[in-house]
């Protein structure tokens, strides 16, 4: 804690030993929205033209700058948007909300990033990949559903293991190493139907922003990557539906004023309907039997005044399958965020964050009450959030706050009845506290030349009641058995970790159009999925770090090079990252992670590195663009017992990386996008040979390697079409609906791209004593193009 | 638990291709396997002595047939075995009186490449209760109207006990690493806590094969496990808890099921042996295990054996 403090006002003397010579300053601030229908703009940029520079508007939409009295010209940008200027004579603090009118050339050009338009060059961040849910939109879709996470892995860096694999991978990191956050609360499964589907409407998602690195101090917790989801406010001018139906979804979304420009509201929800159309067909979902997952969506915000604005938004999602009343299972998600926008000056901006976030799932067997088996786990997470930001002067911005969450696992309330006989295989709860502060500024030294830098001192507590068991030493690759247990009190400090974790970035822009930027930070995880299988799935269970699982910490450099040509038109950029990691978890081979006591003597650790270069290209404007995106990267671990204690490379593994996206304007009415994905096999084991004991065939690998082969490589095209429906009537008049029908083909050309090669006894019919065959097969998930239409709505 | 066929029916809206393919693989040398489960059955006591073969060779076994194998215990009894062609090796005096509950056993395999050892204990093991069976509907497009078998036992109390089921229908062995019914107390695993209780249901179930219907215009996709004139055999062995692992990891990298499964494969790896080289440079293969063994068999005739499902 000294550390921090001392840390934290080595940064306040740097920030503050510059302002000396301060004369009387003024603000002007205000928040920026969309004059169509009064969602606040992220990003927007305010540029004063007096000082060449400016600032950009927070996650709220909020903007503050800070200037020597006198007179400016000041610009308000948002691309796609047309420009608005104001002239002001600075003699005092200036408030200005500024609502920016979508630009006349809208439909002509496509836009692709809602960005600056040089922000590429210009900003200090990188390794940040931003989507707008317009270019999410275009997308050609599996089954048509437009999805922000598997959009996502369009751009560098971001993988996955497969398709119907559940979340993503970033720069080498695996699935639980990210933190999803859906306004501000974490999101534990991101996934609907296994992996198919993320769980985010695209009716109500407003804004995407994935941290690859160069995270800046006030996001912690997770130590690959860190996905920032922001949900439409609600249009505060009118109320507007938007809807659609597709393959899987049919979705709705009801937005509008409360009170007109002060308070809004948005209700969006999805539900899967095959099990509707199915009940026509088949007698299998009668009995209380059910197949369906939907998400509701629910978000409301209320201007108190200029200076208070309160939003409260709530998510459920839910998976259910039934067999019948008593078995199945199902899980969700739930979060509510409650936020307060403050302004405590026009130069402090304040936003307190208090969430709850609950992820459950059941699972149920058995015909009747005397044969049967019930299990419910679920993860609660309580949390208060401030976060302040102080707009020093247009050379640097502060920001600082703290964090605090609890958690609750509870990995197992299960019962088992057995003829009659009933036991209780629960699991207790596991209780921990993880809270931190963190100070950062975002500072311009030159026209050139900008830093962002920053702490975050984590601190975490693994808290009693608990049994806390002792295991023996570890022998490399076994499983572990308890030599000793205590019971610890209720909320007593068993276990204590804390982490000082620097994050820097800096950018060099040594001509208008070019700029080398380099970040190094450094993360940390305390809580764990526990998971050993290829994807992770619903029942995967997430565990704190305790006496025996010590916190995951990570580092990051990446150095870069983003360039922009063609008036903006072009922007491209180079990165090379390599990032190493400590206390990486694997598991013993035939690990029991499911309801299990002693789960941390199955649990392995190790050490992790991953490095790679990214290259990237992309055409913003005008009627063909799109963009092409390339990463050479490498993902390995080392664990003692596991391939003999050398470095091994991960399940998800790509040394290759190609995607390529192209969109393509060819008349008012249609579009056309496609896009191209090429990726390395991924890594496998293969045995050597094969032996017999009690007449069953075992495969054997020499050596105990892992993932010493890899499969076949994996290459897909996508397309998709869509057709406006028409703008104006027949009579000339507006048409009050907008809609579109959107065509899209999956895998086109029908490859069978591998997700796995395993290997088996020959499942042909074979008498007894005849000698047994094997053989390797592979699977492809999805084996086939698909093809399929969505029509979606809009008044 | 047959329910579960649902699922991927269900999801799957999505076809997921399963292909037999070509692979190259690394040939290694063989390796010597001691394949030696033992019981107190009286019957023909065998160990084999083989080696290992290339992953997609499934030639006949080549047996090591000059071998020295003994069995020892901590009674100071001697069990000296003889070879009888293709590397088996047949007890020769005093099976009939062989294995007692709580005994230490000794296994010594000396080859011209080595000398091999291991030891376990024979656990006990409850008697069988009974096999009932119940009927159920047809689950078209499945299963036809079935009737099922449960094997009934109650695991003695005590936590720690593990059993190997091993099931015949019409005398055959269900045989497949699918089919293999390992028990921890009465349930699936240690972290079960489920000491002392009748075996839980999917344990009782697991005598039942589902076997697809591979007949021309099949209506459903599996076979009925029973009907009327089926007989069922059941055996369960009591295991070491180091074989009941054992058998754990043969279900998963023996019994793999491809397809969709795939996505929550875990990685391919070693099943453990309890095996030991004397020189710890040769490699070994094999598990040893001496089971108590209780059995009951029963014939499906009419619907007089048909027992109600309890409501």
């Amino acid at each position: 804690m000294l550390k921090f403090i001392r840390a934290s006002l080595i940064i306040a003397a740097i920030v503050f030993g510059k302002t000396a010579s301060a004369q009387e300053n003024f603000t002007i601030s205000g928040y920026i929205k969309d004059a169509s229908n009064g969602e606040t703009l992220i990003g927007a940029t305010v540029y004063v033209q007096e000082i060449d520079g400016g600032v950009v508007s927070n996650v709220y939409g909020f903007y503050s700058i800070t200037l020597p009295a006198g007179n400016y010209n000041v610009e308000y940008r948002y691309i796609g948007f047309e420009n608005q200027q104001a002239t002001i004579d600075l003699t005092q603090n200036v408030r200005r909300d500024i609502e920016l009118g979508e630009s006349s050339e809208l439909l002509e050009e496509v836009v692709v990033t809602a960005e600056k338009e040089d922000a590429n060059v210009s900003e200090i961040e990188m390794s940040t990949v931003e989507l707008d849910i317009k270019t999410i939109q275009k997308i050609p879709a599996f089954l048509g559903e437009i999805d922000v996470v598997k959009s996502l892995q369009l751009l560098p860096g971001v993988s996955t293991v497969g398709e119907g694999a559940s979340g993503f991978n970033v720069r080498g990191g695996s699935v639980g190493q990210n933190l999803v956050l859906l306004d501000e609360a974490p999101v534990y499964n991101s996934s609907h139907l296994l992996g198919f589907f993320s769980v985010f409407n695209p009716d109500a998602v407003k804004d995407v922003k994935l941290y690859k690195g160069g995270i800046p101090a006030r996001y912690g917790g997770r130590i690959s990557s860190i996905l920032d989801i922001r949900m439409k406010e609600g249009n505060s001018k009118e109320y507007e539906v938007n809807g659609g139906i597709s393959t899987i979804f049919s979705r709705l979304a009801i937005e509008g004023p409360i009170v007109k420009e002060k308070a809004s509201f948005i209700v969006a929800a999805r539900r899967s309907y095959a099990d509707i159309l199915a009940q026509a067909f088949t007698d299998v979902l009668e009995d209380g039997a059910a197949l369906n997952f939907y998400d509701l969506t629910l978000k409301t915000n209320y201007n108190i005044n200029e200076k208070n604005r309160i939003f409260l938004s709530g998510y459920l999602g839910r998976d259910v399958f039934r067999f019948d009343e008593r078995q199945g299972f199902s899980w969700g998600n739930r979060t509510t965020t409650f936020r307060w926008n403050h302004l405590y000056t026009d130069r402090l901006f304040s936003n307190l964050t208090v969430f709850y976030s609950d992820y459950d799932y059941d699972l149920s067997f058995g015909e009747n009450d005397r044969d049967k088996f019930d299990w419910e786990s679920r993860i609660r997470t309580y949390n208060v959030k401030p976060e302040f930001t102080y707009f020093l002067n247009t050379n640097n911005e502060i920001t600082f706050g703290g964090d605090i969450l609890l958690y609750r696992f509870k990995p197992a309330d299960a019962v088992g009845v057995s003829d009659g006989e009933s036991t209780d295989i629960s699991l207790d709860e596991k209780k921990a506290l993880e809270s931190s502060l963190y100070i950062g500024n975002q500072q311009t030294l030159t026209p050139e030349i900008s830093m962002q830098y920053g702490l975050r001192f984590s601190n975490y507590t693994y808290l009693g009641d608990a049994t806390v068991y002792n295991f023996n030493d570890t022998i490399p690759g076994s499983r572990r058995t308890v030599v000793s247990s205590r019971e610890a009190d209720n909320f007593e400090n068993i276990e204590s970790y804390r982490n000082l974790e620097p994050r820097f970035s800096i950018k060099y822009q040594f001509e208008p159009t070019t700029s080398l930027k380099g970040s190094y930070n450094f993360t940390s995880q305390y809580i764990h999925l526990i998971s050993n299988t290829t994807a992770s799935n619903p029942l995967d269970v997430w565990t704190p770090s305790t006496n025996n699982i010590k916190p995951q910490t990570g580092q990051q450099v990446a150095l870069g090079i983003f360039k922009n040509f063609g008036g903006n038109k072009f922007e491209t950029s180079v990165e090379v990252y390599y990032r190493w990691t400590r206390n990486q978890l694997d598991y013993i081979d035939g690990a029991d992670l499911l309801i299990n006591e002693f789960i941390e003597g199955d649990v392995l650790s190790g050490d992790g590195r991953a490095y790679g270069v990214e290259f990237y290209a992309k055409k913003v404007t005008g009627r063909f663009n799109g963009w092409v995106s390339y990463t050479l990267g490498r993902t390995e671990l080392q664990v003692p017992g596991i391939n003999n204690g050398e470095w091994y490379p991960t399940r998800f593994d790509q040394l290759h990386n190609l995607k390529i996206a192209g969109f393509f304007d060819i008349n008012e009415r249609w579009s056309a996008s496609s896009n191209f994905t090429y990726i390395s096999g991924t890594p496998t084991t293969f045995p050597n040979s094969r032996f017999e004991v009690q007449g069953y065939v075992i495969p054997y690998i020499a050596g105990d390697v892992r993932n010493n082969l890899r499969v076949p490589d994996y290459h897909r095209l996508d397309f998709s079409v869509i057709r406006e429906g028409r703008k104006i009537k027949k009579n000339g008049k507006k048409r009050k609906v907008q809609d579109q029908l959107v065509f899209t083909l999956y895998n086109a050309y029908a490859r069978r791209n591998p997700f796995s090669i395993y290997f088996r006894q020959s499942d042909a019919e074979r008498t007894v004593g005849d000698p047994i065959e094997t053989q390797a097969r592979q699977v492809s998930i999805i084996g086939t193009f698909f093809p399929s239409i969505g029509y979606n709505f809009q008044f | 638990m047959k329910r579960f066929i649902y699922i991927p029916t269900l999801i799957v809206l999505l076809i997921a291709c399963d292909d037999q393919i070509e692979a190259d693989l690394t040939e290694i040398d063989p390796i010597i396997v001691i394949d030696a489960w033992l019981d107190d059955t009286g019957n023909g006591q065998r160990i084999s002595v083989r080696r290992s073969q290339q992953y997609f060779d499934s030639s006949p076994l080549t047996g090591i047939e000059d071998a020295i194998v003994t069995i020892t215990d901590d009674d100071g009894n001697t069990y000296p075995f003889t070879h009888t062609g293709q590397g088996e090796y047949l007890m020769v005096t005093g099976a009939d009186m062989f294995a007692e509950v709580d005994r230490v056993y000794n296994l010594r395999v000396e080859t011209s490449e080595g000398t091999f050892f291991s030891q376990t204990a024979m656990n006990r093991v409850p008697e069988i209760d009974s096999i009932s069976f119940r009927f159920e509907e047809e689950q078209a497009p499945f299963l036809p109207d079935s009737y099922f078998a449960e094997v009934w036992a109650r695991d003695p109390d005590g936590a720690g006990d593990t059993y190997y089921i091993k099931t015949w229908k019409n005398g055959d062995f269900l045989d497949e690493p699918g089919e293999i019914s390992i028990a921890y107390d009465a349930g699936f695993s240690a972290g079960g806590n489920v000491d002392g209780l009748i075996f839980i249901q999917p344990i009782r179930d697991s005598v039942n094969p589902f076997d697809e219907d591979r007949s021309e215009n099949a209506e459903y996709d599996f076979l009925a496990p029973y009907l009327f004139g089926d007989s069922i055999y059941v055996e369960v062995h009591s295991i070491s808890n180091e074989a009941f692992f054992f058998f754990q990891r043969v279900q998963v990298e023996s019994g793999r099921t491809g397809g969709f499964a795939e996505l929550f494969s875990t990685p391919l790896a070693n099943v453990p042996t309890n095996i030991i080289a004397e020189d710890e440079n040769i490699p070994v293969l094999g598990f040893f295990n001496v089971a108590a063994v209780s059995t009951m068999g029963r014939t499906l005739v009419d619907e007089s054996d048909v027992r109600e499902v309890p409501e």
